[in-house]
């Protein structure tokens, strides 16, 4: 049975209301929309859990309206894209005025505190990301995480293959911007 | 080639994204174009940041949060088939015929998942390795007439063997007896060897700065070429270009070195200057002295007195390598030899105003890319030993 196929008959059963398929299809993919919503929000696991947490619930609740004619990965980005995009806007409206500007303090201090255990490297590569605006920040984010391509990305972000690749390209340039000194102990700590 | 700068491209490039026209476009700006190969190494380097972060696993409780959402809200229209209990009772819904004949059937669903993904799962990335002679080893293990090295995986030889590796689908490279060669990485936007000690011969016919090499004191990055490189017990490594372009280089310092050239690298110095092989032995060994030991400006007299038209290769690099003083002798130098077109002016010269050195260097191209002498590499010997 081809993988398009299982997942199929996974959403189908789902679409019938059965718990076991909505829990298969959770496991599955739970991973993905959780660090995506880790990174999205600077390392904090409370808020990320949330986002996950909402993304399944309106992926079940709507479940019934999913048509096989799109790709359900399609589908679970654009929630994930849009969960992510909402809350950030919700929080904005409450960020301070040296956020407003992007002289942004990591909002979860404990979070941040656990990364520096994990290396320097990682820590700076998500404190570089959380400081990319959120348009560039979720383009990168569903690349390096579902290795979506260009135009997976432009359907889940409901815009062109060209601004699909504006983006990353600018989101590229400033984390190597940001992160430049850091390319000599980079490449020799791989 | 684009005659407009493919900035906007670099990432789909490097993504595999354009297509096969668009793509050698591409390479072939980047070939020609050095402020694009600039950009194209930061969105690399943007690229590696950003692929080195780490998924993170969801935690296991936020399924109860879910589950008891559903109850409170149960789900799409429930066929009678499944339905969610509206009174949840953990054991009696567990313990249901119903429910252990869909755990069952889960569990088949996992099992042949898990098949499946052992069976389709991306091989581990490898290159092909051919023997020539001898027993090469990979991790040890000698190799049959044919072997694959994998990421992380060391390939040696002994005194008496040698051994040829398929770099991807872009070039090869052969590995020289008592070398020492470890992969690296290998993706569609990089490759990379690491030399430790020996030498290898690479021949790549990919786009420029696609592959790399690391020795101990610095990289050796193809701008579309062939080219042999050594190191020895000690670090230091020497890079002979037979085709093409290849540049040395650390955080710090870039050398970059023409067919017929070669350059020198050592440990806590990084590359020296670049130089011809067709140049006088005196010359050779002055810029060694020059490069590589402390208050050397005999020798950079030496190397100024020596230099003919052709070694404006060595005093183009020199500018950024001297104090002010001596870069004004360096300048006169150069300018007798090659002088500056128009709007390439001393003072900008001596401020080491980047876009004239860059013009510069692009006038001086033309004189280096003249077919060169054989290597007269006895020269650079003597001046190891």
């Amino acid at each position: 049975m081809s993988e398009r196929r299982a997942d199929e008959q996974i959403i189908e059963s789902c679409q019938r209301g059965d718990r076991d398929a909505f829990r298969h299809l959770f496991e599955t993919h739970k991973d993905k929309i959780y660090s995506i919503a880790l990174y999205f929000f600077s390392g904090d696991e409370a808020l990320a859990g949330d986002v996950t947490q909402q993304v399944f619930l309106k992926l079940f609740t709507k479940i019934g309206q999913f048509r096989n004619e799109s790709e359900f990965s399609t589908w679970l980005h654009r929630l994930a894209v849009n969960e992510c995009l909402d809350e950030q806007r919700k929080r904005r409206r409450f960020l301070s005025f040296d956020e407003a500007f992007d002289v942004r303090e990591p909002r979860d201090r404990r979070s941040q505190e656990d990364f520096v255990g994990r290396g320097e490297i990682s820590d700076s590569v998500q404190a570089a990301i959380a400081t990319l605006k959120p348009k560039l920040r979720i383009a990168i984010l569903l690349k390096y995480f579902d290795e979506l391509s260009y135009e997976e990305i432009a359907l889940a972000l409901n815009c062109s293959k060209g601004t699909v690749a504006s983006r990353l390209n600018r989101g590229h340039k400033i984390l190597a911007r940001r992160l430049g000194h850091l390319r000599h102990t980079f490449i020799r700590g791989e | 080639m684009f005659r407009r700068h493919v900035i906007k491209e670099l990432s789909a490039y490097a993504h595999g994204e354009l297509s096969a026209e668009e793509s050698q476009q591409v390479s072939a700006h980047l070939l020609q174009c050095d402020a694009c190969r600039m950009e194209f190494d930061e969105i690399k380097l943007g690229i590696r940041f950003a692929e080195s972060l780490p998924p993170r696993p969801a935690p296991p409780s936020l399924w109860d949060g879910i589950e008891s959402a559903l109850v409170k809200n149960p789900a799409p229209a429930p066929s009678s088939a499944s339905i969610i209990p509206s009174q949840p009772s953990w054991l009696a819904w567990l313990t249901t015929p119903r429910r252990v004949t869909a755990y069952c059937t889960l569990l088949v669903a996992v099992g042949s998942l898990c098949v499946w993904w052992f069976y389709q799962r991306p091989a581990r990335a490898a290159w092909e390795v051919a023997r020539i002679e001898g027993t090469p080893t990979i991790d040890s293990d000698r190799m049959d007439s044919t072997g694959r090295l994998a990421i992380g995986e060391w390939l040696e030889t002994d005194e008496a063997s040698r051994a040829k590796i398929k770099v991807a689908n872009i070039g090869q490279v052969e590995i020289d007896p008592l070398s020492r060669v470890r992969l690296v990485e290998t993706r569609p936007a990089e490759h990379r060897l690491e030399l430790e000690r020996g030498k290898l011969h690479a021949l790549i016919w990919a786009p420029p700065r696609l592959f790399f090499v690391d020795t101990p004191s610095a990289v050796a990055a193809d701008l579309g070429c062939a080219y042999t490189l050594e190191v020895d017990d000690r670090g230091r490594g020497l890079l002979h270009v037979t085709s093409g372009w290849v540049a040395l280089e650390t955080p710090n310092r870039e050398s970059f070195v023409p067919a017929g050239g070669a350059c020198m690298t050592q440990p806590g110095t990084g590359p020296g200057t670049p130089f011809f092989e067709d140049a006088s032995e005196t010359f050779v060994k002055a810029l060694a002295e020059f490069d590589f030991e402390k208050d050397a400006i005999d020798a950079l007299n030496i190397v100024l007195a020596e230099s003919r038209a052709r070694d404006t290769l060595t005093l183009w690099h020199l500018l950024s390598r001297v104090s002010d003083e001596n870069r004004a002798r360096v300048y006169g130098r150069l300018a007798a030899l090659a002088p500056p077109a128009d709007g390439i002016t001393r003072e900008g010269v001596m401020k080491l105003d980047k876009e004239m050195l860059s013009r510069w260097k692009d006038q001086l191209e033309i004189t280096w890319a003249e077919e060169s002498i054989p290597a007269a590499r006895k020269v650079w010997r003597d001046v190891w030993k």
